[in-house]
């Protein structure tokens, strides 16, 4: 079995965000951070980059609303036009209406089915979870990952620089 | 923000830490121990649920000649228990999105619930119109498909945007919500000590590890739905009050509708919030998550929203005599006066009067008497909307042409069934999914210093 990387397991949040940052500062780039609950600071620290995902939810929503207007378009002018009383037949207040609905309907798609494609999931299974450690169930532990494909990456150094940045256990973690 | 005023209640009470927050609520799902009177009050909560049955199956098997519904007053209970439903659903989203577009501290112990009440209120009022149909098996004839008859809908119908409305609605607060459980659901996962319950959580958690890269896209986007959400919940309950305004019957044909809908939507709807919340902390000792603090903002927002309804009262009122038209003071005189006086009476006194007592702060405080403030705004509301719902056409243009309605068994059959399983689904939702957003309690914990 290869390996995939070290798991560092830290009792806090504090003590996750101080190891993030002292192994980014000793050169580390293929880390991950793992928590129960999203912590605003390790996005600097790990330079995560900016989503593009707002984006694709504008582009859903344009997309949503454009579609359904060029429907009811097309059936009013093209399918079925019926004259009543000399009106138009492109009476496009009502149909704003239904077109601003489908674009939220859209952009909401967009930035759920988004959010999971751009997170790779659903996905079966993850080498993080070959960590004995690794488990939400006690609630609140934190979590570092540096993987064996970091150029810095050295079995002995690695596990020593983790645990004195404070982890309480260093696990290797299979791919 | 974070800081309550030096009188108010904290946002979460005594000291915390993760395995605490995390067992806690998710044990109330795995623990599958749940108290006696949980399943005592789903038992009743079911036997509504099949009247539910007895009484749509009667309705199609009869038709809606069943209903108490005759000319000229066609729109019935039906279409006010939809109009009530809806709202009841609004208030989910406001706690949901709009308090965390704000980011409103309070919001994270009650959002799970509030959302799980919006799906069950819109699911409960999608079924309304569906049921007033007559032929309810034709409803898919309101969705542009393909078809021999080569029709497409009324596109300049208020009935087909609310139909639109509707479902963007439900799907969206489906979404929503099932985002906002994904973290929960790996809780779960990891905590569930059975085979089938790891498979059922596993399945629903999607693989969700909790990485910092997954947690900066989920954040901005969930906060994205959320700000999608706001608007739409806004224009949702405006287009069904537009079902209304777009007749010219005397009593629907108004502009103050849209704002006043939504008003009574939140209304009703924090009035549902307390209406669960105050059996849900007391039941499940959850009292130093969900505070007093909840409770109090919850009645705060319900005093807010319950002026403005007191001021669409005022203002239909007062238009209906401004516009000189005798139609409209004819029916807003008969409202007050007429055949339905003793109901629209009760509305004002629940919705108008009874509210007022939220203005004392030991009233507001006083669980007993808030959650009997709540049910009756809840009645309180439901009057409303059958009043604006048959008030209007009973009294019409011509007065030969006026007429009542009656309520027959089966409306009751259908309107007290639904709250019946609208509750089944609440029970239902508290046993198989965590009741309290676990990872936003524990992230609060954390910033507020609350932990061990």
């Amino acid at each position: 079995m290869s390996l995939y990387g070290l798991m560092a397991v830290f009792a806090g949040p504090e003590a996750l965000i101080a190891a993030a940052r002292g192994m980014r500062e000793r050169g580390y780039r293929r880390m991950d951070a793992f928590s129960p609950f999203p912590m605003k600071d390790l996005e600097g620290i790990l330079e995560i980059p900016k989503t593009r995902l707002p984006w694709a939810v504008l582009a859903g929503g344009i997309a949503g609303a454009a579609l359904v207007y060029a429907l009811i378009w097309y059936s009013v002018e093209v399918d079925y036009p019926i004259n009543v009383g000399g009106r138009p037949l492109h009476s496009w207040p009502p149909f704003v209406i239904i077109a601003f609905e489908a674009g939220i309907l859209g952009a909401a798609f967009a930035g759920f089915l988004g959010v999971l494609a751009a997170n790779g999931l659903p996905r079966y299974h993850h080498p993080v979870f070959n960590a004995e450690s690794f488990s939400y169930a006690r609630g609140g532990k934190f979590y570092l990952l540096i993987e064996t494909a970091d150029p810095k990456y050295r079995k002995g150094v690695t596990r020593g620089q983790l645990t004195r940045l404070g982890a309480e256990m260093v696990e290797e973690v299979e791919a | 923000m974070a800081e309550a005023s030096a009188n108010s209640p904290a946002v979460l009470r005594g000291r915390h830490d993760f395995p605490e927050i995390s067992g806690r609520i998710g044990s109330i799902v795995l623990g599958g121990r749940l108290p006696r009177h949980f399943w005592t009050a789903f038992l009743l909560c079911f036997l509504l649920v099949l009247l539910l049955l007895y009484s749509i199956t009667y309705l199609i098997a009869v038709g809606v000649g069943g209903l108490g519904i005759n000319m000229p007053v066609v729109w019935g209970t039906m279409i006010s228990n939809f109009v009530w439903w809806i709202g009841i659903g609004h208030a989910g989203t406001l706690i949901s999105a709009v308090l965390l577009l704000l980011r409103q501290p309070w919001r994270a112990s009650i959002n799970r619930f509030a959302e799980a009440m919006t799906l069950f209120a819109v699911a409960m009022a999608g079924l309304f119109p569906i049921l007033h149909l007559g032929r309810p098996w034709f409803f898919y004839w309101l969705l542009p498909l393909p078809n021999v008859h080569m029709h497409w809908p009324q596109w300049r119908s208020p009935l087909v945007w609310d139909f639109a409305a509707i479902a963007t609605y439900a799907t969206v607060s489906l979404l929503f919500w099932y985002m906002g459980l994904l973290p929960d659901l790996a809780v779960l996962r990891d905590r569930a000590r059975s085979r089938p319950a790891q498979l059922f959580y596993g399945i629903l958690a999607l693989g969700w590890r909790g990485s910092a890269y997954h947690w900066a896209r989920y954040q901005v986007v969930y906060f994205l739905l959320a700000a999608l959400a706001t608007p739409l919940v806004v224009s949702v309950h405006s287009i069904v009050s537009l079902d209304f305004t777009f007749a010219i019957t005397p009593g629907y044909h108004s502009t103050i509708f849209p704002p006043y809908f939504v008003a009574g939507a939140l209304l009703s709807g924090f009035a549902m919030v307390l209406t669960i919340a105050i059996p849900l902390r007391w039941a499940f000792s959850v009292k130093d998550l969900i505070t007093l603090r909840h409770m109090d903002n919850a009645a705060k927002l319900m005093i807010a929203a319950g002026m403005v309804v007191a001021y669409g009262y005022l203002s239909e009122a007062f238009f209906a005599w401004y516009s000189g038209e005798p139609y409209e003071r004819t029916m807003m005189a008969q409202r007050a006066l007429g055949p339905y006086a003793p109901l629209f009476w009760i509305m004002l006194s629940l919705n108008c009067g009874v509210l007022q007592l939220l203005w004392f702060r030991r009233i507001r405080r006083n669980m007993p008497l808030l959650f009997a403030i709540a049910v009756a705004i809840n009645v309180g509301m439901w009057i409303e909307r059958y009043i604006i719902v048959v008030t209007g056409p009973s009294r019409d243009y011509l007065p030969s042409a006026w007429g009542e309605q009656s309520l027959a068994w089966l409306d009751f059959g259908i309107l007290f069934g639904s709250i019946g399983t609208f509750f089944a689904l609440v029970f239902l939702f508290i046993r198989i999914l965590p009741a309290i957003t676990i990872f936003e309690v524990e992230e609060l914990a954390e910033e507020e210093g609350k932990i061990r």
